[in-house]
């Protein structure tokens, strides 16, 4: 539940403005330039302490989770305190240090395009409840988030 | 689980690059009014607004706004199987079927990536002109729906797999002609959603229900620059995306079934102004026309309210296309924009394309729509003519086959376009289906050319080769045509004789009753008398006497 939110809180800190160069995209090396740059405006950012505390409640509708107001209260400092603990890695300075996609070296891992039936589709359907010999029952939606 | 600390941008990824625009309607957003004044410039000038459905009213309000249109549009890939897992991808099954843990979004399942999405991605981002990148990632791309098995939908945003790229189309003659080109911004790669339909069980129990069938299934987002001006170069955008995934055989491009669906961004500003309008989303388009539609109608419900003084009225919303009512209908509105909290997809490794991956697909990318084009009207081909050929691949197969056999071009295109193309729309077939084959139709047009039968027993002969298949050379000894020049002298003697006026007419001068004689013959040997024989044969007999 706690990384949940943690998660939760990362990924929707405060809209910031992002400044898009007019680059041109002509090789995909410029392109990896223009990543570097939009990964700095990230990394090098602001000291930790006047990281913005999170909106608890909001954040909790947005995972759709419901929260007392106690709870709330009690979350919103845990959640700080560990924003902070990671906030330490800000004051690494990385500005030498060309930006990963992705933390590992290895890519690929790619499937042949060779269809296979599941075999026990059967439990799939049986283990939801709302299952309605065709079709999943959902309640009326009237609105995308 | 691990715990990516990653800032990521809040809007989604569309509006990444028009962040700015959408946060305040007045904000001049240089960079990128730089970007559209760069690829205007590459385009034709253009001396007046652009073409519409002859509408007045819309010509007059062309004339103090600009229409700024982008298109995004979502290409279902025809592959075997979803894009994370091995799902049979086939249209048209069961409901709820094509299920597996993966793709349903149980507990403990992984997504492993399809070869076959890569290579389609790479291929379109080459058809499209773009940049690859060779390292590219998948994004979660956060919220919640029915028909959201994962709770997320695995997309690319901010590394996609193609960008920065253009397409060039021919607006077609009746709304002006011209060449333009248009900017596209990404290709990238995501899987679709299931479907939610509405449950017609009778019951008001407020169910909707879901098939999620076609969860996982793989798409390409195609994402374009705001570079079109109307309806028409919308709607001529679209198309030419449909051609070109249909040419490549990524897709079956069919809108109606849902594998190419776009939706349309558009706003308006008085001519002059350099910072964009409000911007507008519009959905629920089914066909081309209907686009062209919508955006006519929106083009005109904004300008109404800028003319009223009621600018401020135009948000930014997402409103669906009525096709009964012709209009645009607004959705329910929701505050501010959608928050997907875009994070690194954990489960993914890289994308990696290695240079020759990549020059190995673009050595085998068939000729596309624009090729074709240009080709076509090198050989002399009329505009009208080059676009019908090109439209459809397996035409545009067909034609360059008989061509290949070395038939006359200007004759190819004709039978093509009229008789064949009659032919093919009355039965409801398509060019694939029908018995007459290339190297025939090449054979009739060259029996035409050296006269060996006449135009009119050429029609005769195509629709009953379209009809059953068969020979040329069978169906002119079928018919029993007259190729002896004796029975054509005989027939030929028996017209002069039973025409004396016509023939002293001819002697005092007036040769072009040759032509009279000709038709008299052709009709007493009931058609079929060897042209270029009977021409030759009336000749030196009226020349002869006297």
């Amino acid at each position: 539940m706690a990384t949940r939110a943690l998660l939760a809180v990362v990924t929707a800190s405060p809209p910031r403005m992002i400044q898009i160069k007019a680059s041109t995209f002509s090789s995909s090396l410029k392109f990896q330039r223009h990543i570097t740059t939009l990964a700095r405006s990230f990394s090098s950012d602001t000291n930790p302490s006047v990281l913005q505390p999170p909106d608890v409640s909001r954040l909790a509708e947005t995972a759709r989770i419901s929260l007392t107001p106690s709870e709330i209260e009690e979350c919103g400092a845990k959640i700080r305190q560990v924003i902070d603990w990671f906030g330490q890695l800000q004051q690494v300075d990385v500005s030498s240090v060309e930006p990963a996609i992705r933390a590992e070296m290895e890519g690929g891992n790619l499937r042949e395009d060779a269809p296979e039936t599941f075999e026990n589709r059967e439990s799939i359907r049986a283990s939801i409840p709302s299952f309605d010999e065709v079709y999943l029952k959902v309640p009326k939606v009237l609105n995308k988030e | 689980m691990s715990t990516t600390l990653f800032r990521t941008i809040q809007p989604n990824h569309f509006t990444l690059l028009t962040t700015a625009l959408l946060r305040t309607r007045t904000k001049t957003s240089r960079h990128i009014s730089v970007r559209c004044q760069t690829s205007t410039t590459t385009q034709q000038p253009r001396t007046s607004a652009p073409k519409n459905h002859g509408s007045n009213k819309l010509d007059e309000i062309l004339k103090d706004y600009e229409a700024v249109i982008g298109i995004e549009t979502h290409v279902q890939l025809s592959t075997s199987t979803k894009a994370f897992c091995s799902c049979p991808n086939s249209y048209g099954s069961h409901p709820n079927t094509s299920i597996c843990p993966v793709c349903m979004g149980l507990p403990g399942a992984l997504p492993v990536l399809s070869s076959k999405v890569v290579d389609f991605g790479v291929r379109l981002g080459l058809a499209l002109n773009c940049s690859l990148s060779l390292k590219s990632k998948f994004d979660r791309k956060q919220y919640f729906y029915p028909d959201l098995p994962k709770g997320y939908q695995i997309s690319q945003f901010d590394v996609p797999i193609a960008s920065g790229g253009y397409v060039d189309v021919d607006i077609p003659l009746e709304f002006g002609g011209g060449h333009r080109r248009f900017g596209i911004t990404r290709v990238h790669m995501e899987e679709d959603a299931g479907k939610l339909l509405h449950s017609d069980a009778g019951d008001y129990s407020q169910a909707m229900i879901v098939d999620l069938n076609r969860a996982g299934v793989p798409l390409l987002e195609i994402v374009s620059e705001p570079d079109m001006r109307s309806g028409v170069e919308a709607a001529e955008y679209g198309s030419e995306m449909q051609r070109i995934v249909r040419y490549l055989g990524v897709s079956n491009g069919n809108m109606q079934e849902g594998s190419l669906r776009c939706d349309v961004n558009i706003s308006i500003r008085p001519i002059g102004q350099a910072e964009f309008g409000t911007k507008v989303e519009i959905k629920n388009l089914n066909a081309f026309s209907a686009m062209s539609r919508a955006i006519d109608y929106e083009i005109t419900r904004q300008a109404l309210l800028y003319n009223q003084g009621q600018a401020d009225k135009i948000v930014t919303e997402t409103r669906l296309w009525d096709e009964g009512a012709q209009k645009t209908v607004t959705m329910r509105k929701k505050e501010g924009l959608a928050d997907y909290r875009y994070f690194p997809e954990p489960d993914l490794p890289e994308v990696i394309l290695t240079q020759e991956y990549v020059d190995s697909i673009r050595a085998s990318l068939p000729e596309l729509p624009e090729a074709k084009r240009r080709r076509y009207e090198a050989m002399g081909l009329g505009i009208q003519d080059v676009l019908f050929l090109a439209n459809d691949v397996s035409v545009a197969e067909y034609f360059d086959e008989v061509i290949g056999k070395g038939a006359d071009v200007k004759s190819a295109a004709n039978w093509l376009m009229s008789d064949i193309a009659a032919y093919l729309k009355n039965e409801e077939l398509s060019i694939s289906d029908v018995k007459l084959t290339p190297h025939e139709l090449a054979e009739l047009i060259a029996a035409i050319k050296d006269e060996t039968i006449s135009g009119k027993i050429g029609k005769q002969i195509l629709f009953e080769l379209l009809a059953k298949g068969g020979t040329v050379q069978g169906m002119i000894k079928e018919k029993d045509l007259i190729t002896d020049p004796v029975e054509i002298e005989k027939v030929i003697m028996k017209v002069i004789s039973e025409s004396p006026k016509q023939l002293e007419q001819y002697r005092s001068g007036k040769t072009k009753l040759q032509g009279f004689f000709a038709g008299q013959v052709m009709k007493m040997s009931k058609g079929k008398a060897n042209p270029a024989l009977l021409n030759k044969i009336l000749l030196e007999k009226l020349n002869a006497k006297e």
